[in-house]
């Protein structure tokens, strides 16, 4: 059975959600459709899945499920305990430990719920060192969904604690985090106002860490600005701080040099690039291994692959995070890979390509996605059509991005999709002044 | 070592890089006293050029920054993970490297992945010296190809939708296309995955009367809650995301040729329309209440078998007569002998345009792997492979180097993993049960019907295999 007809069985139950999970990942390509005429748009949904291997997978992540549940009452009852003996900064660590349980299987909505109660309880204390670190992790959730306004609230008034107390390392974390915010906005001169603040205050002493992750920060600040070589010299230092570490932060190290393989791409240098994108990928694989970060690089490398012409490669690529987000249920990743894949059928001007924006929707709402990601969907979806025709879709496609962008204020995007509208106009009118 | 050149047009021009040493990159264990202990030690002997890699970063770096041949990789406690991640990691890399996998203990679940990826072997730590040697004797082999050039291709055969070949079968397929191709009758045509069906289709329109545009509808590929809006068009606000009036694919193709590709992937509800469409020449766009009349020549292609399908009631018996007015068949790549030379010469020349390289000769060795591959997906695998070959091919001579891991696999003489020893029943029958598994698509319940035995009982067999 088709896993699109198998989702159409299941309801959308928040219990549910593992076995919705289970089943996209134990899905499998058949061999044969992956030949066909179909196999160059095969989505998650054309996968097969089988009821009898279904039924066998149940087992282990119902223990999963039976494990993350026992944790989360396990936290609740060690929250309970701290209350009662007097002890409530316990008491809030408890809880956001539970709230960072929910965010590491991806349930973020459900983490915030945790972050408020411990926000709440937080605040009625004299020491405020719990407070900025539930704020800070409120900040985070809000900023991976999407919720920049109400992140950057979080973030400032974490600031404003740390300040009052002393907390240096808080301070420095709210400024990354709101320097974050900002970046995410495309308010550049406020994200690098904040993030040079966290370099002021981390220089003084000696955190490699968090000195690499702001360096790492301003360089992809600086790569957004046009800069690049400055974000170079920035990613360097970064790498710098994070191999004075002995490889215990290997996953910072992929992040860096993926930002590393981004730059040498933004500097028409493909094979050094590529190279990056490559280091990046064993650093991953010799840690703990990330699969949202793999699949990330894994894209980039596409992309780089698609801005030179070289289509075949950037498929199989694609294919291959394909893969990897759905074993590892990376949803958000292949919502990422199917707009992508989307745009390479658009480049290849080949219009059934449309499949592949229709199932990144399709799971984006699903999973009720950051509206972020559905913006980007949109926009891409809109510039498709501009290319292999429906120029009402395309219009359509292209407005709804804006709107989405514009309620999440961000305004270098909003003005992009303005530019692409204006481009589908032009395009439409060609009377328009020629008499 | 002197093989016989294949001679295909002229003599061939032999190529023969001498090779002095094999250039290995070993990545983990410890250069010191270790599981490879020893390595260096036979170095000299064994004409390798060794170069030592501590971890998988460090490796990479090597591996963008040189030329190697060889990549000896020490697998740790996620052996089937890791080997996945090595394949990837190699592929692309300078000089093709082949890639030896080397783990405490590598079970046979681990080995026959290792060979279904095209990884050269999987030897057991510590390493010894012999099987060692056995790899790098399997490397020198891949040297000594010799380049045969391709066929020239009939200039008219090299258009975008010209038909290469001509072999019998497809002769006979050219005639039928000849007797329809004039008519306006609704025609089927049937054939495994990748053998070339629209490229009929279009063909049989493109030489027929009809002056309208060709349009071709992937009904496998479209999620089918959008398949009838994209075959008969949708209004404005017909449902969420229909956010601007769409005309359909039939009402596109007016005046010319439709072509529904997998028509065997359409849902019974959707058959009916379709039988309404053909039968009625109307159709109605979804949320509209106009009938709309429409004047299309239907073309319908599958891979399937439609009379199966028929009898498990998946596909409409009406329906089936009114698609197969007329049915032509397509043969698969390995029943179609020399078409696989004239179809590698024709992307060959395809692709080295595109990718601006002179592409003109082909190696015996590859000759012979493209030859023994089975060719799951037929001329479609067949172009995808050259493609990617003429992407990594830098002088005018497509190598095995050059070919997908998999194919590499089935070198022709490569020993079984137990050089000279007979296999085991037990690893005899993990690797049938491995094969069929892969003829299945992974799928339990069928290999278990093909095996003959429960699945439960094939279920016990691939956790003991490691499968």
């Amino acid at each position: 059975m088709r896993v699109e007809q198998a989702l159409r069985l299941l309801p959308t139950l928040e219990a549910l959600m593992p076995l919705r999970g289970l089943l996209l990942s134990s899905a499998r390509p058949d061999e044969r459709v992956q030949w066909g005429s179909g196999g160059p748009y095969l989505t998650v949904g054309k996968r097969d899945v089988e009821p009898g291997e279904l039924a066998r997978s149940m087992g282990p992540v119902l223990g999963d499920v039976a494990k993350h549940i026992g944790a989360l009452f396990g936290a609740y009852v060690e929250a309970l305990e701290r209350q009662e003996r007097n002890d409530a900064p316990g008491a809030v660590t408890a809880l956001v430990g539970a709230g960072r349980l929910e965010e590491k299987v991806g349930r973020l909505s459900q983490a915030l719920g945790w972050y408020e109660v411990a926000l709440a309880l937080a605040e009625t204390l004299q020491d405020r060192r719990p407070e900025v670190e539930t704020l800070l992790a409120t900040g985070d959730v809000c900023l991976e969904l999407g919720r920049y306004a109400e992140g950057a609230r979080h973030y400032q008034r974490a600031l404003v604690l740390s300040e009052g107390e002393f907390n240096q390392a808080g301070a420095v974390d709210a400024s990354v985090g709101l320097g974050n915010t900002a970046f995410e906005r495309a308010e550049w001169s406020g994200a690098r106002a904040w993030y040079s603040r966290a370099l002021r205050l981390t220089e003084a002493g000696n955190d490699r860490l968090r000195l690499g992750l702001i360096e790492h920060r301003l360089g992809l600040l600086d790569r957004r600005q046009g800069d690049l070589a400055a974000a170079g010299d920035h990613l360097r230092r970064a790498r710098e701080c994070f191999e004075a570490l002995n490889g215990d932060a290997a996953l910072e190290m992929a992040r860096v040099l993926d930002a590393q393989g981004e730059l040498d791409a933004a500097l028409g240098r493909p094979a050094p690039a590529a190279g990056a994108f490559r280091e990046a990928l064993a650093w991953v694989r010799r840690d703990q291994h990330d699969a949202g970060l793999d699949v990330t690089i894994r894209l980039h490398l596409a992309e780089l692959l698609l801005g030179t012409g070289r289509w075949l490669e950037a498929e199989e690529e694609m294919r291959r995070a394909e893969q990897l987000a759905i074993t590892s249920n990376q949803t958000r990743g292949l919502v990422q890979i199917y707009t992508l894949l989307g745009t390479l059928r658009g480049r290849q001007g080949d219009e059934t390509g449309f499949v592949f924006f229709e199932q990144a929707i399709a799971l984006c709402r699903a999973l009720e996605g950051p509206p972020i990601d559905e913006a980007r969907i949109y926009q891409a979806y809109g510039l498709f059509r501009q290319v292999c025709g429906g120029p009402d879709e395309a219009r359509a496609y292209l407005e709804r991005a804006g709107e989405i962008f514009r309620s999440l204020g961000v305004d270098e995007e909003v003005e992009r999709v303005a530019a692409a509208l204006r481009n589908s106009h032009d395009v439409n009118t060609p009377a328009a002044g020629a008499g | 070592m002197t093989r016989p050149a294949q001679t295909l047009n002229g003599p061939p021009s032999p190529s023969r890089p001498a090779i002095e040493a094999v250039r290995v990159l070993a990545v983990g264990g410890e250069a010191g006293p270790g599981p490879l202990q020893g390595l260096r030690q036979w170095a000299a002997e064994l004409g390798v050029e060794l170069e030592w890699a501590a971890d998988l970063p460090r490796a990479t770096r090597l591996l963008a920054g040189g030329h190697w041949q060889l990549v000896l990789a020490v697998l740790g406690d996620r052996s089937d993970e890791e080997l996945t991640w090595w394949v990837d990691a190699l592929r692309g890399a300078a000089g093709g490297p082949r890639l030896v996998a080397l783990a405490d203990r590598p079970s046979m679940g681990l080995a026959l992945r290792a060979e279904k990826l095209g990884v050269l072997d999987v030897l057991a730590l510590p390493l010894k010296r012999d099987a060692l040697a056995a790899a790098l004797a399997r490397v020198r082999a891949a040297t000594t190809e010799v380049a045969v050039p391709l066929p020239p291709i009939d200039a008219e055969a090299q258009g975008h939708y010209a038909l290469v070949g001509q072999s019998p079968a497809m002769l006979e397929v050219y005639k039928l296309m000849a007797r329809v191709a004039h008519s306006t009758a609704t025609v089927l045509i049937l054939g495994e995955s990748g053998t070339g069906k629209e490229v009929v289709a279009r063909t049989i329109h493109q030489h027929g009367p009809a002056s309208g545009p060709f349009v071709a509808v992937n009904c496998a590929a479209i999620p089918e809650n959008l398949l009838e809006s994209e075959l008969f068009g949708h209004e404005k606000g017909a449902f969420t995301g229909a956010v601007a009036r769409k005309i359909g694919r039939f009402e596109q193709a007016g005046g010319g040729t439709l072509f529904l590709d997998e028509i065997a992937d359409m849902s019974l509800a959707l058959q009916a329309k379709i039988l309404r469409a053909v039968q009625e020449r109307e159709i109605e766009r979804v949320g509209g209440g106009e009938s709309i009349p429409v004047t299309v020549r239907l073309i319908a292609a599958t891979n399937r078998n439609l009379q199966e399908a028929i009898a498990q009631g998946r596909f409409r018996e009406d329906l089936y007569y009114r698609l197969a007015v007329v049915t032509i068949e397509l043969p698969r790549l390995v029943d179609r002998g020399d078409d696989l030379l004239l179809l590698i010469g024709h992307f060959a020349r395809q692709f080295g345009e595109r990718y601006h390289k002179q592409i003109d000769a082909l190696s015996d060795r590859a000759l012979e792997l493209l030859r023994n591959h089975q060719w799951v997906g037929n001329v479609r695998e067949l172009r995808n492979v050259i493609e990617r070959a003429a992407i990594v091919v830098s002088d005018g001579t497509l190598r095995s180097e050059h070919l997908p891991d998999d194919l590499r696999a089935q070198e022709p003489g490569v020993p079984e993993r137990t050089a000279g020893v007979l296999p085991t029943l037990a690893e005899a029958e993990a690797r049938h049960i491995a094969r069929v598994l892969s003829h299945t698509g992974g799928q339990i319940g069928a290999a278990a019907d093909i095996l003959g035995i429960h699945r439960n009982t094939l279920t016990r067999k691939m956790k003991e295999y490691g499968l």
